[in-house]
């Protein structure tokens, strides 16, 4: 690579404004809000079109120098840190929603669309964008797609996987693709469904067709307060088993809800341990019966207060109490670790005892937030990164609850992704041979490694490499010529 | 080696009730009436691998095999070297909790026994493939096959959680997992979902259930026209209403409407109280539009979508009949359905339609003589290039593209079908790539 003269080329195709080599510019570059591992790129490059992007892709072919995707950086597993420097491509300018086809349910966005821009987009439309990340005012279309990220609502109206129709990709010769339309049932593999959740190592997203949900009739949602989770737990089983999947079931314990209750003032009872909040929607008709009939499951559970919600001004007071959970830590510690992992939802209230186990042997303050309808846990491990041994104590918390989550049929991310953060961790989920197979179609999109190396697979074994070694052990004297 | 050593070889391994090798007891289980060389059926994951690797080690090509009610489909194999591996002996429940929601399964039980054993525990598989006692949850997921209710529920593609396959090297890997929501790697689920086993054998695949609702019903609604059937079904899509399935059905009659062949059948399901509503408003909706509307309950309402539910089936398919896959954006289905009307009309095809309304998916049976249907399919392709035909005469099939006009992408995937399958054993010639 020649910096200078790449740096140059890269300015005829952005602009001067669109590339960012001030080294201290680039340090804020050096980590998504994953902070454990950082490493700055040599340059950023912010382009507006699908055709800038395909002409630094060919520049960074050219130069041999990796290229990473970056959104708006909210990613919690440092996806979008560059770990062997080279080009990030920022999606930031790229952010026009280009067309709004309700007739077809679908909307047309650049990847730097933000979530919440495009939810706010739709208000008056009578649809939704129905992923619903934590980090949703932040976080890009483009992030969600690379992650393929879920949010509360996700129980009910799944991932964005299943919200995404097709994107327009530009793989590492600079080419660029359309995988769909919404046309349904296009014969060919499922490339749509493969590139959603594959962090940004098979290409870069430019442009996307994203499915959008009719909203519902009505909503109503219930808010229950327990002395300890396994109330709230034994509460979401006995509402699943009404026959009725909610839109959304989800918990916070006893240091979650000191934290909000003490940013925000919402008069949450001191001996509460836990809090629930129950969603459901569809057509007006039964929902107030369902809503009384989960409110008396609520208290047949031992309740200590149970406060429905029937107007949309009621509903958004008791959900700021769960949306703002993650905000309100920064009262509790100078630094936390949020931790995603899934486990089957019966094995929850096992999960919850070894976090606290956990929790208290490596004495760090563990904060818990879930999507208790689908399993998906968030310790929160509060500590003060400043002090070395606390660091290696949060880090050591964090190992045992991955193994832990797999040891209990679970799985390492459930919306964050692996990124750095959990390569590692992969060879205890994976065997050689599904690795091998991961590798095989990582190789079908970028053969060359040149989007966003360094991530997914352990650091010893990347894809390329997986997938010589499967091919060469596997076929090696029976290749046709 | 001859196919007798070949045979010795994997009647060792998977006994030799499970082989058949005689022309006269594959006869059956024939892809476009070319007879497999042999039949094998294996009992366990691990002699599915060791078979695929026999095979693959004498340059044979593998075509999977479940039920076989969508062999069929694609085109005819590219090898006179053909053994059918079937995966119906794998048919045992792996893992189900059902306060989990979720299953795991062996990938040769059918749709039908899977959803007996949910039943006991109010639980579903929202996902209606045709013949389910036949129809092997392996070959729904290869086939990527739809169901009406994918309008409530989505596809396979939105309920499978984690797979297993045995890839054309013989080696067994996995993906995915037993939770609904997974980031943790890539998602072959979705790669190998719809890829008609060109990419690996499925042999065991994870699933998220749906809680039973408390109560379903159906509506079925009669037309004079097509346009004032599409007047309810546009005035559903824009409406608050959330009917589980909305199929339109031409050129069949259902009791009671015996004399009309435009009906279009609501299903509904929820809380007793949501169920009536859809009923009672839809029922106004058609009335509206032009139409009669007639609810359906328990049995009737049950036989009814069993019927819908087999309409897209290729299993059985007459001599003077072909099967199209007709796909387009929602708003343009009704536009295209004319067009396949007219043009059948004018050339004196017998045609049947059943439609997912809402998703833009049509499954089309034409009955004619082979230039009546040759005529008419290349009028529906000039304008619909995503047209696939699945199932028909073979001599005419020939001329026709399978899965219509190859994607833009079709590069990307010739590159992931040389990773999986360099030497080309699985299924070749039969899919896009």
């Amino acid at each position: 690579m020649e910096p200078t003269r790449l740096i140059a080329e890269l300015k005829q195709i952005v602009g001067v404004t669109g590339v960012v080599t001030d080294p201290d510019a680039l340090m804020t570059y050096d980590a998504d809000g994953c902070v454990m591992d950082t490493h700055a790129p040599h340059v950023v490059v912010l382009p507006t079109s699908t055709e800038q992007v395909s002409a630094i892709v060919r520049l960074a072919a050219q130069h041999d120098v990796p290229v990473v995707p970056r959104g708006a950086g909210t990613g919690l597993s440092g996806g979008a840190t560059p770990m062997h420097g080279g080009i990030i491509i920022g999606t930031s300018r790229m952010s026009q929603i280009l067309e709004l086809d309700l007739p077809n349910g679908r909307v047309l966005v650049q990847p730097g669309v933000i979530n919440w821009e495009l939810t706010q987009y739709l208000t008056l439309s009578g649809y939704h964008f129905a992923p619903d990340p934590s980090s949703q005012k932040a976080c890009t279309i483009g992030g969600n797609i690379a992650n393929n990220s879920g949010g509360p609502h996700c129980l009910k109206y799944g991932v964005t996987t299943n919200h995404v129709l097709g994107v327009e990709m530009v793989l590492a010769d600079g080419s660029v693709i359309w995988t769909g339309d919404g046309t349904p049932d296009c014969a060919g593999y499922d490339l749509t469904g493969v590139i959603n959740g594959s962090e940004g190592t098979f290409g870069i997203v430019t442009a996307t067709w994203l499915r959008l949900t009719r909203l519902p009739e009505a909503i109503r949602v219930v808010l229950a307060l327990y002395p300890t989770i396994a109330g709230a737990t034994s509460t979401v089983s006995q509402v699943i088993a009404r026959g009725l999947l909610p839109a959304a079931l989800e918990i916070m314990d006893r240091l979650a809800i000191k934290a909000v209750n003490t940013m925000y003032r919402l008069g949450m009872p001191d001996e509460a341990g836990a809090l629930l909040i129950v969603e459901v929607d569809g057509v007006t008709d039964g929902l107030d019966e369902l809503l009384n009939d989960i409110v008396a499951i609520c208290w047949s559970n031992g309740a200590l207060d149970v406060r429905p919600a029937r107007t949309p001004a009621e509903q958004v007071r008791v959900w700021s109490a769960r949306k703002n959970a993650f905000g309100a830590m920064g009262r509790l510690a100078p630094t936390y670790h949020l931790v995603d992992t899934v486990v089957p939802r019966t094995r929850l209230p096992k999960m919850m005892e070894e976090v606290a186990q956990i929790a208290q042997e490596l004495n760090l303050p563990v904060a818990n937030v879930f999507h208790a309808g689908d399993g998906n846990l968030h310790p929160i491990i509060l500590f003060d990164r400043r002090d070395p041994d606390q660091n290696e104590r949060a880090l050591q918390a964090v190992n045992r609850m991955m193994l832990i989550s797999i040891e209990q049929g679970g799985v390492i991310s459930g919306e964050h992704g692996i990124g750095v953060e959990k390569q590692e961790f992969m060879p205890y989920l994976f065997n050689q041979d599904d690795l091998a197979a991961m590798a095989a179609l990582h190789q079908g999109f970028d053969p060359e490694g040149r989007f966003n190396p360094g991530k997914i697979f352990p650091k010893t074994q990347n894809a390329r490499d997986l997938a010589e070694q499967r091919h060469s052990m596997a076929f090696a004297d029976r290749d046709v010529a | 080696m001859s196919h007798a050593l070949l045979a010795r070889q994997l009647s060792e391994l998977v006994g030799e009730a499970h082989l058949r090798e005689d022309p006269a007891a594959c006869a059956p289980f024939a892809l476009h009436h070319q007879v497999p060389a042999l039949v094998v059926e294996p009992g366990s994951v691990e002699e599915v691998a060791q078979v695929v690797a026999a095979v693959a080690a004498e340059g044979m090509t593998v075509v999977p095999y479940g039920g076989g009610t969508r062999q069929a489909w694609g085109a005819p194999v590219a090898s006179t070297n053909v053994v059918v591996v079937r995966t119906t002996r794998l048919n045992q429940v792996l893992i189900y909790e059902p306060d989990d929601l979720t299953i795991s399964l062996q990938a040769g039980m059918t749709a039908a026994a899977l959803n007996a054993t949910l039943a006991d525990n109010g639980q579903m598989f929202p996902l209606d493939v045709p013949l389910p006692h036949q129809s092997t949850i392996g070959g729904l997921l290869a086939t990527a096959m739809d169901g009406p209710r994918r309008l409530g529920y989505g596809t396979s593609r939105d309920l499978l959680l984690g797979v297993q396959v045995v890839e054309a090297s013989g080696r067994i890997s996995k993906a995915g997992g037993m939770t609904v929501k997974n980031v943790s790697g890539y998602d072959l689920m979705k790669l190998y979902t719809g890829s008609l086993g060109t990419l690996a054998i499925i042999v065991a695949a994870n699933f998220k259930l749906i809680p039973r609702p408390n109560a379903e019903a159906s509506l079925l609604c009669s037309f004079a026209t097509p346009e004032q059937a599409f007047q309810l079904i546009e005035g559903v899509r824009i409406s608050q209403l959330t009917p589980m399935a909305l199929e339109y059905v031409e050129g069949l009659t259902f009791a009671p409407f015996t004399n009309s062949t435009i009906q279009v059948a609501l299903r509904t399901e929820g809380l007793s109280a949501a169920v009536e509503r859809h009923l009672h408003e839809l029922t106004a909706r058609t009335a509206q539009a032009g139409g009669q509307a007639y609810p359906l309950h328990d049995e009737a309402h049950r036989q009814l979508w069993a019927q819908l539910n087999d309409l897209p089936q290729t299993a059985t398919v007459a001599d003077d009949e072909l099967v199209i896959r007709l796909t387009t954006l929602p708003s343009q289905l009704a536009l295209a359905l004319t067009r396949a009307r007219t043009t059948a009309h004018e050339l004196g095809i017998t045609l049947t339609v059943s439609a997912r309304s809402l998703n833009g998916v049509a499954y089309l049976r034409a009955r004619g003589n082979d230039e009546q249907l040759r005529t008419w399919h290349n009028r529906l392709y000039a304008h619909q290039p995503t047209t696939a035909v699945l199932g028909g005469p073979l001599h005419l099939r020939r001329e026709m593209p399978a899965w219509g006009q190859p994607p833009t992408t079709v590069e990307v995937m010739r590159r992931i079908k040389h990773q999986f399958d360099p030497t080309n054993r699985l299924n070749p010639g039969r899919y896009v790539v």
